[in-house]
């Protein structure tokens, strides 16, 4: 061989597609992601969950390659876990930001191939959500989409939620103005719309919301082809 | 063989020289074509008792986008031939209408109906001498004064002859109903009813293929294109609210009106217009 | 899995010709294969030059296609103008000539099979490069490996016709055993004086070799059945 390196031909990734939502408002939170597992033309299943509890207020979700995105999610409950044990009560949702942050950048020359966006109720009960890329660059939002119905979503959620401009000054808060139900019927219909238009979104969509009764959860079936 | 050592001048044919060049510019030069509009596919066709039954789904994609989902994949080849086509969309549209012009030349000369045989010859010699850059995919159908027949043309120009047939990405799905449920002397119902579920089981197993079912069907002297036969996605979600694009979503920080052109006034000088 | 329709179609073949006293036998699996993918298991690659002239086709389904298409042609017009049927050796002259001067373009490897009434029965096999060789018998295709000691033992001088037909299916269903691109049922074509006879064998009554299992219809025949979880 005239080439002395040999290079691996085959990938420690894989992309699983899938969507997910978040959107913050006064009191509440919601959390949303398609159920649908996918790699390349073929549905490895219509039924598997992206979203992940995390703590009573605190839930995340994520897309891209499942064996990434559950190694993740094994890390930092384990944090958590740890956290309850030393300080005697849950991690708040901004804690879990940080952390979560901290833990992807951890990996940054060979990242989680995962797409987060971490959703809940902060200190004051306020509506959080948080989202990021693969190696931990965060921001907290008033909405946000991430997976691979991203781009398809994230342009009607600019025109519907309306987020302040960052260059105003004062800041604005970033929460939406939508009441909790016209919150779930845009996400329901957000994600009706991403399946007809990707391929990876699909089959059924789960949303979680967060407010200060507790967490609830509804699902909405979507196009299966 | 390998791609031999002594590389001898072309004796005839086309110059692939260009694709090589786009082949190496997109896998060392990072140079990448644009992306063409793929009917990632099912196709099927079958025979049955008195003709030829063909299917296809209706997406089509570019990437992971869905770029029409209602497209007709079953061609027009000859009003006793239909044809359908998987791979690159222009190329199985251009592929079609170019052998479909050429048989009704055949026929204005001929004065006879075409023949399943002069087409499925037609498309493989052309596909044959594009050496698979032309990527089609056929499912050949029709019934001719020989016949019922059914073929299948793969983009390097080979064909093959089969009392049922798939073809593209959702191939393996439609053929695994065919493989368990195809059998001979089908009724024309019963023909239908396998072709729309063997589209159907490549419509929901392959993300490739989606929304509708197209079916064509074709015997002696007659032929049913039923476009649409079935609609098993429709949408699942439709918002009780409106929506209201006001304007003014982009914040306006400062506002500055430049005025395109000066204004100008003439002022009538002196004794200009002195005889 | 990878499936990559683009992939030409290609034959991972068994093709065997063979000569008996009075004509040929010549004989082929079914299978045609795109990658791991089977587009065709009931594919016939043994395709009619003329009246008594066969091929049995391997390598790219395209090439072979082609070049058999192109061949028949010729040898329709030289029929016409001879008035009489065209020779093995000229159908086999034919095919070496586009393999040989088309050699960087083609990858496939033929068999020619044939009678005719100055020679008799003949067997051509012209392999990949354009080569031309007049044999006995002559196998080809991926599994033809698995089939030149088998022949080398097994093959006689001054076969009968039956003897011959045995001989070509025990062969290629050998081969079916043991080379995964080769598969199906085994097809056919015997030649001589009286004409031609074209004879189909279907898998299922292909012999048992070694650690081959029955064939069966369904593979919850062979599975237990599935009983409920007492304990």
């Amino acid at each position: 061989m005239a080439n002395p390196k040999q290079h691996a031909n085959w990938s420690p990734y894989d992309n699983n597609g899938g969507t997910c939502v978040a959107i913050a408002g006064t009191d509440y939170c919601v959390i949303a992601a398609d159920t649908r597992m996918s790699t390349g033309y073929n549905i490895l299943t219509r039924d598997y969950s992206k979203i992940c509890k995390l703590a009573d207020k605190c839930v995340l979700a994520s897309s891209g390659f499942q064996a990434d995105v559950k190694a993740l999610q094994k890390v930092l409950s384990a944090r958590h876990l740890i956290y309850q044990h030393q300080h005697n009560k849950q991690m708040s949702c901004p804690g879990m930001g940080q952390l979560l942050s901290n833990t992807l950048y951890y990996k940054r020359f060979f990242p989680y191939y995962a797409f987060n966006v971490l959703g809940g109720l902060d200190a004051e009960g306020k509506g959080c959500v948080f989202t990021y890329d693969a190696v931990g660059s965060y921001e907290r939002v008033g909405y946000s989409t991430q997976g691979s119905g991203s781009s398809l979503i994230m342009p009607v959620l600019d025109n519907q939620l309306k987020s302040p401009s960052p260059l105003l000054l004062p800041a604005k808060d970033a929460v939406t103005p939508l009441s909790e139900a016209e919150a779930v019927d845009l996400v329901k219909d957000v994600f009706a719309s991403a399946a007809e238009r990707d391929i990876y979104t699909g089959d059924r969509v789960e949303i979680v919301i967060v407010n200060a009764a507790g967490i609830r959860r509804e699902y909405v079936e979507l196009r299966k082809d | 063989m390998s791609k031999s050592a002594i590389e001898l001048p072309p004796k005839g044919g086309f110059s692939f020289d260009l694709c090589r060049r786009n082949a190496m510019l997109s896998t060392k030069g990072g140079v990448h074509p644009p992306s063409y509009r793929k009917t990632g596919t099912t196709i099927v066709g079958l025979v049955f008792k008195d003709g030829v039954i063909l299917g296809a789904d209706t997406r089509a994609t570019e990437g992971p986008i869905v770029c029409d989902k209602n497209c007709e994949k079953i061609h027009y080849m000859a009003p006793n031939i239909y044809c359908c086509g998987a791979g690159t969309a222009a190329d199985t549209e251009a592929v079609t209408d170019m052998v479909s012009s050429q048989l009704q030349l055949h026929r204005y000369a001929t004065g006879r109906e075409s023949r399943v045989v002069t087409a499925l010859t037609l498309l493989k010699s052309h596909l044959f001498s594009y050496q698979g850059y032309v990527s089609a995919a056929l499912v050949l159908g029709g019934v001719d004064i020989t016949g019922p027949h059914l073929h299948t043309i793969y983009p390097h120009g080979s064909t093959d002859t089969l009392p049922f047939a798939t073809m593209g990405s959702g191939s393996l799905a439609a053929m695994a109903i065919f493989e368990s449920k195809y059998k001979e002397g089908l009724t024309r119902e019963e023909g239908i009813q396998l072709v729309a579920e063997a589209i159907c089981s490549g419509i929901f197993n392959d993300l490739g293929s989606g929304s509708n079912v197209d079916v064509c069907v074709i015997t002696k002297g007659h032929k049913e294109y039923l476009r649409n036969y079935q609609l098993p996605n429709p949408r699942t979600y439709v918002s009780s609210r409106g929506y209201s694009f006001a304007k003014g979503q982009t914040e306006v920080l400062t506002t500055k009106i430049v005025p395109l052109k000066e204004k100008e006034e003439a002022a009538e000088v002196g004794d200009a217009m002195e005889e | 899995m990878d499936l990559n329709f683009n992939a030409p179609h290609s034959m991972g073949t068994t093709i065997v010709g063979v000569t008996y006293n009075g004509g040929v036998v010549l004989g082929a699996d079914s299978r045609t294969s795109t990658g791991v993918y089977v587009a065709n298991r009931a594919s016939d690659k043994i395709t009619q030059l003329t009246d008594n002239v066969y091929v049995c086709r391997s390598g790219s389904a395209a090439d072979s296609q082609i070049v058999s298409d192109y061949v028949r042609y010729f040898l329709h017009q030289h029929t016409i103008q001879l008035g009489q049927p065209a020779t093995v050796k000229v159908a086999a002259n034919l095919i070496r000539l586009l393999s040989y001067s088309n050699k960087n373009m083609l990858e496939t490897g033929l068999i020619v099979g044939g009678w005719d009434k100055y020679v008799g029965g003949k067997i051509y096999s012209v392999p990949l490069g354009g080569t031309i060789l007049e044999q006995p018998f002559a196998i080809g295709g991926s599994g033809s490996a698995y089939l030149y000691g088998f022949f080398d033992q097994a093959w006689k001088e001054g076969m009968t016709k039956d003897e011959a037909e045995k001989l070509v299916v025990k062969a290629v269903s050998l081969a079916i055993a043991r080379d995964g691109a080769s598969g199906g049922v085994v097809r056919t074509v015997i030649i001589d004086s009286e004409g031609v006879t074209r004879n189909f064998y279907p898998g299922e009554t292909h012999p048992l070799w070694h650690e081959e299992l029955e064939p069966t219809t369904s593979l919850l025949d062979i599975l237990s059945a599935p009983e409920p979880m007492n304990t």
